[in-house]
């Protein structure tokens, strides 16, 4: 079993990495064979909503996919989260020597098209009334709210970056989305495959009371 | 902000994603703040995988407007690892300084379309919208 890497972060502002983030952890260290096969040259691995930054420094830590030849983005919209996964690389010597940057931005929205070879994603995917608005200050309390609220059935968010995904990822790339039974998963799985989408499921378990899962999104 | 990320990022507004002026965004270098990292050694293997993926264009106009003339403006075209001389390494080295090395710690950019202007502070960029424009 991989290492996992250490996260000291304050919770108040900073989702605690959780069981969701452990299934994610778990699922990139069962996919390194398949990364390594589908991968040559320079791989930009990114990941949305990093929050601790444990599942961007677990790739850089564990050299996944491509050890020297990933450069690796993390994108978050709140403020401390993008301060945490420097501090979390940093707490695990992944900081030096790595092609590693945090950029403040709501998902993909300021990427240019079609760039990111691997997506890691484990969205806010809470049902609840609504997404947070973005907090105007960084003082505010609230950003640890958008870590998890995700509107309606939980899938507001991670709808926005499905419906987005051909113009996010490269022609080779592949996304790692978390989703919760009340996602529905299967049935988004299967209006992706409508439209053209591979959806492959990665890994699968029962967490206290939620039932999460991983899922593999690629080409055909 | 690695040099190289530059090569990545483009304008959040929805708007501009059908314009070609919304990539890359541009560089007031009278007004960015570079510094050094010296701590990622050099892989000419890594540098040349750089290469093939980056839109040189975008490389060699950023690059100018943050005071770099020297890139030439056709993308080098290098032979295997194994066949690299002494010129071709220099290159790399060059273009390790450049993409990996350095780093942008404050400064602004700015789109080329709609103009609106994106801030790095310590060394991270923020792409957020304001409410009126997301």
């Amino acid at each position: 079993m991989l290492p996992t890497p250490l996260v000291k972060c304050d919770y108040d502002k900073i989702y605690e990495p959780s069981e969701d983030s452990f299934l994610l952890l778990d699922a990139l260290e069962k996919e390194q064979g398949y990364l390594v096969e589908k991968f040559n040259g320079l791989v930009l691995v990114c990941e949305f909503g990093p929050g601790s930054g444990i599942v961007t420094t677990f790739m850089i830590q564990n050299r996944i996919p491509v050890g020297l030849n990933s450069v690796y983005l993390a994108v978050d919209v709140s403020p401390w989260a993008v301060e945490a996964t420097l501090e979390t690389a940093k707490l695990n010597n992944c900081d030096k020597g790595t092609v590693l940057d945090t950029v403040q931005g709501n998902l993909g929205t300021g990427l240019r098209k079609n760039q990111v070879d691997v997506l890691l994603f484990n969205p806010p995917y809470v049902p609840a009334e609504e997404v947070p608005e973005v907090p105007e200050s960084k003082d505010d309390y609230k950003w640890l709210d958008l870590a998890l609220d995700g509107g309606e059935d939980g899938m507001v968010v991670t709808q926005k970056v499905l419906d987005n995904l051909d113009s996010i990822l490269s022609k080779n790339g592949v996304a790692y989305i978390l989703f919760c039974a009340r996602n529905h998963p299967e049935q988004v799985a299967e209006e992706m495959r409508l439209k053209g989408w591979k959806i492959d499921l990665v890994e699968h378990r029962k967490a206290g009371w939620e039932v999460l899962s991983v899922y593999r999104f690629s080409r055909n | 902000m690695k040099f190289l990320t530059t090569n990545f990022l483009k304008c959040s507004v929805s708007a501009c994603d059908n314009s070609n002026d919304n990539f890359p965004l541009s560089f007031d270098g009278s007004k960015c703040e570079l510094i050094q990292d010296t701590t990622i050694e050099f892989n000419p293997e890594f540098i040349m995988n750089v290469i093939d993926r980056v839109d040189w264009d975008a490389i060699v106009l950023v690059a100018q407007e943050l005071g770099n003339n020297s890139l030439p403006a056709a993308k080098p075209v290098l032979g295997s690892v194994e066949g690299l001389t002494e010129d071709d390494m220099a290159v790399l080295r060059d273009l390790h300084l450049l993409f990996i090395q350095t780093s942008i710690k404050e400064g602004e950019m700015k789109c080329r379309n709609c103009g609106h202007i994106y801030y790095i502070k310590n060394g991270i960029p923020n792409l957020l919208l304001p409410p009126h424009l997301a």
